[in-house]
């Protein structure tokens, strides 16, 4: 690409284990290209010549846990063209966001950190970015996947909108001829979670735990009855639905259950 | 009041930040920040059962993924009385090998080297220096190809698990990594030299207290039941909390750790200090030509001892591959004896010494505690740059001189920003 032509492009690291941006790093052959193909504005997890400037994109990671954050986050909004969530902290909370819609989060703060008084931030219950700004895509993952990843870079960066299969890891693990987990009574999220994984877990013999988030198509409460009707008990159930699903467990969860 | 601040912290994992406050030729506060925002790890987990507690806690961190996976199900298996197979150790040793060359090849090479060279990031050394770089590349992809095949993923791979593995590798595939460890020995062994000659100034150096497993085999390691501390004491891990004494300071999202109300330092240089004279092979030899003791007094050697560390990993996973290999039978997950019990697991992470302890009662997490090795080091980290910022004014030189240097002892530590807040609350006991 010509240099004029080259996106702005700024990386940001919120609440999360920095997976998202770990595995861009992790594609050593890649990473080459990735970093000559745009200009790096900011990527502090690389480089140390990090500018607050406009950028034609925003790739951001990890959820919104404190309000120092939250305002970080809208001033990136402001001065970015795209923005883009990578990874399933800043698509949908992650793991920190499990409760998310239920009460006890200041219970649990104090439970981890007691009276303790912060005094360079403001902590708040971790919730994914979407809560406060627009967000242009989303890619999912717990980390994302390398390909995937850079099968969308490189649309967004010509300004081409990717897209991402539709499809649970069910359609991903019968193309790798697993036997069903389900079928076998297991607790297994494969038809309620984003594909793009390549199946990892049932491959290895272990129920997918829903790492990736919802499927958009997900008939959540039609597993729920299934796994119900295999003895699994709705605390069970419940409990793993919303381990890795944050924000986007809530709706269907609440209309199955009432109340979460 | 002189100020100088660095935030971001660039080239560590996780959100830090750096405060240095002077009066005149005075330090008046020297501080490590720690601005990660709160995720509540050790509180959520309760109540969860302990595959689901291991797919929580890995995801603690990105680069000790496997690391606090490890101390998790070694906590978790003890508490549920369960004793795994030795083909089950060695893949985890396996693991466990391919973490450590992962994060210190990143660390070393690609977030601390740029530094001594006077760069704001690998990328722009790739002229002056292609061979180190790329090498560095090669030998980290080595590594994440070693998380993968024995993980599942290269981040937060789910396949070891509580009581074994949902599947073991291709005899074919380890065989390959038998084969790659072997050919990226020379490029680790010119690292270490590369390592040796940087020029690492003396101006801050101080004693201090080194801790770390000791491995039950008595050799070289990174897994054990028991603490070795440089004052000699061999101390169990359930009694990690008399070691560590966590309290909270404002300035930080992590808890600091005392020793005895002494500050102590965890991590490669740590094991190196305690252990490196068990070292055999090219990482012996090169820890006999290159220890001298002022590794005792300067945390900037922990680079270094990473250096070396890759070399012994190296060297390791041949013999860890082919103890693999002999064992044909692929072991059955073993299957808790017990659904209430106690349980601490300790294993050396990249950056230092990494509990997990946890409370199961009816089959579920009742309690946790994770005490991780950045909130350990970070009051030696403080207390080496306040003695750097303290002997720096005196010659009185610019802010970006005296940042640097504090950066450069920050980074030496490996800092992991992510899992420093992921601490609980212990009682702390004055001794």
């Amino acid at each position: 690409m010509l240099e004029n032509q080259k996106k702005d492009v700024g990386l940001y690291g919120f609440t999360g284990c920095n997976g998202d941006q770990l595995t861009i790093i992790h594609s050593e052959d890649k990473l080459l290209d990735f970093w000559q193909s745009v200009h790096i504005k900011s990527f502090s997890l690389a480089k140390s010549d990090n500018d607050d400037s406009d950028l034609d994109i925003a790739l951001v990671e990890g959820s919104i846990s404190n309000q120092e954050q939250a305002e970080h986050m809208k001033e990136i909004r402001k001065r970015s063209k795209k923005l883009i969530a990578i990874g399933n902290c800043a698509c949908y909370g992650g793991v920190q966001a499990m409760e998310l819609g239920s009460k006890g989060w200041d219970q649990r703060f104090r439970k981890v950190y007691g009276d303790a008084f912060f005094e360079l931030r403001t902590p708040i219950e971790s919730k994914p970015i979407d809560v406060f700004v627009d967000v242009d895509f989303y890619i999912p993952g717990c980390p994302i996947n390398a390909d995937q990843f850079f099968y969308c870079f490189a649309h967004l960066i010509q300004d081409h909108v990717p897209t991402i299969p539709d499809h649970p890891v069910c359609a991903e693990c019968r193309w790798r001829e697993n036997d069903c987990l389900l079928l076998k009574g297991i607790l297994c999220l494969g038809p309620l979670t984003a594909s793009g994984c390549n199946a990892v877990c049932p491959s290895h013999n272990l129920p997918c735990l829903g790492c990736w988030g919802p499927v958009e198509e997900a008939n959540v409460s039609s597993e729920f009855n299934l796994l119900k009707e295999k003895g699994l008990t709705q605390e069970e159930i419940k409990r793993r639905f919303r381990m890795h699903n944050g924000s986007g467990i809530i709706k269907p969860l609440k209309k199955i259950l009432g109340v979460l | 009041m002189r100020e100088i601040l660095v935030e971001p912290l660039a080239r560590v994992e996780g959100e830090g930040g750096i405060t240095i406050r002077t009066e005149g030729k005075k330090v008046k506060e020297v501080r490590f920040d720690i601005l990660e925002g709160t995720r509540l790890i050790e509180a959520l987990v309760v109540g969860k059962t302990p595959e689901e507690d291991v797919s929580i806690t890995c995801r603690i961190c990105a680069i000790c993924t496997l690391s606090h996976r490890y101390a998790a199900l070694r906590g978790l298996e003890k508490a549920l009385g369960i004793q795994v197979p030795p083909k089950v150790q060695w893949m985890r040793s396996l693991m466990h090998l391919g973490e450590c060359l992962e994060s210190h090849s990143l660390h070393a090479y690609i977030l601390a080297l740029p530094d001594f060279f006077g760069y704001p990031s690998v990328i722009p050394m790739l002229d002056q220096y292609n061979e180190e770089v790329t090498g560095a590349l090669t030998l980290k992809k080595f590594a994440n190809r070693v998380m993968e095949v024995t993980s599942g993923r290269m981040i937060h791979g789910e396949n070891p698990t509580v009581g074994g593995f949902g599947r073991y590798p291709d005899r074919e595939v380890l065989q390959q990594l038998k084969q790659e460890a072997k050919e990226l020995l020379p490029f680790a062994e010119k690292g270490v030299k590369l390592f040796a000659d940087l020029d690492i100034p003396s101006f801050f150096e101080q004693e201090t207290v080194f801790m770390c497993c000791e491995p039950d085999e008595k050799e070289y390691g990174l897994v054990g039941d028991y603490i070795r501390i440089s004052t000699g004491e061999v101390v169990p891990v359930e009694q990690y909390q008399k070691l560590t004494n966590e309290r909270f300071v404002s300035h930080s999202a992590a808890k600091h750790c005392l020793y005895k109300k002494r500050p102590y330092t965890v991590g490669a240089l740590a094991r190196m200090n305690n252990l490196g004279d068990r070292l055999k092979g090219k990482a012996g030899m090169l820890f006999k030509k290159y220890w001298n003791e002022r590794w005792l007094r300067n945390p900037v050697f922990n680079n270094l001892a990473q250096a070396i560390e890759i070399v012994w990993g190296l060297e390791q996973i041949p013999m860890v591959v082919d103890h693999i290999i002999k064992i044909k039978e692929d072991p059955e997950i073993v299957k808790p004896t017990q659904r209430k019990g106690d349980g601490v697991g300790a294993v050396e992470a990249p950056r230092g010494t990494l509990y997990h302890h946890y409370q199961i009662k009816e089959g579920l997490v009742a309690d946790a505690n994770f005490v991780i090795p950045t909130g350990q080091n970070l009051e030696d980290c403080e207390k080496y740059m306040r003695n750097a910022v303290e002997k720096l004014l005196t010659e009185a030189v610019d802010d970006d001189a005296i940042r640097l240097q504090c950066e450069i002892i920050v980074r030496a530590y490996d800092p992991c920003i992510s899992c420093s807040t992921h601490l609980v609350t212990i009682e702390c006991e004055d001794e």
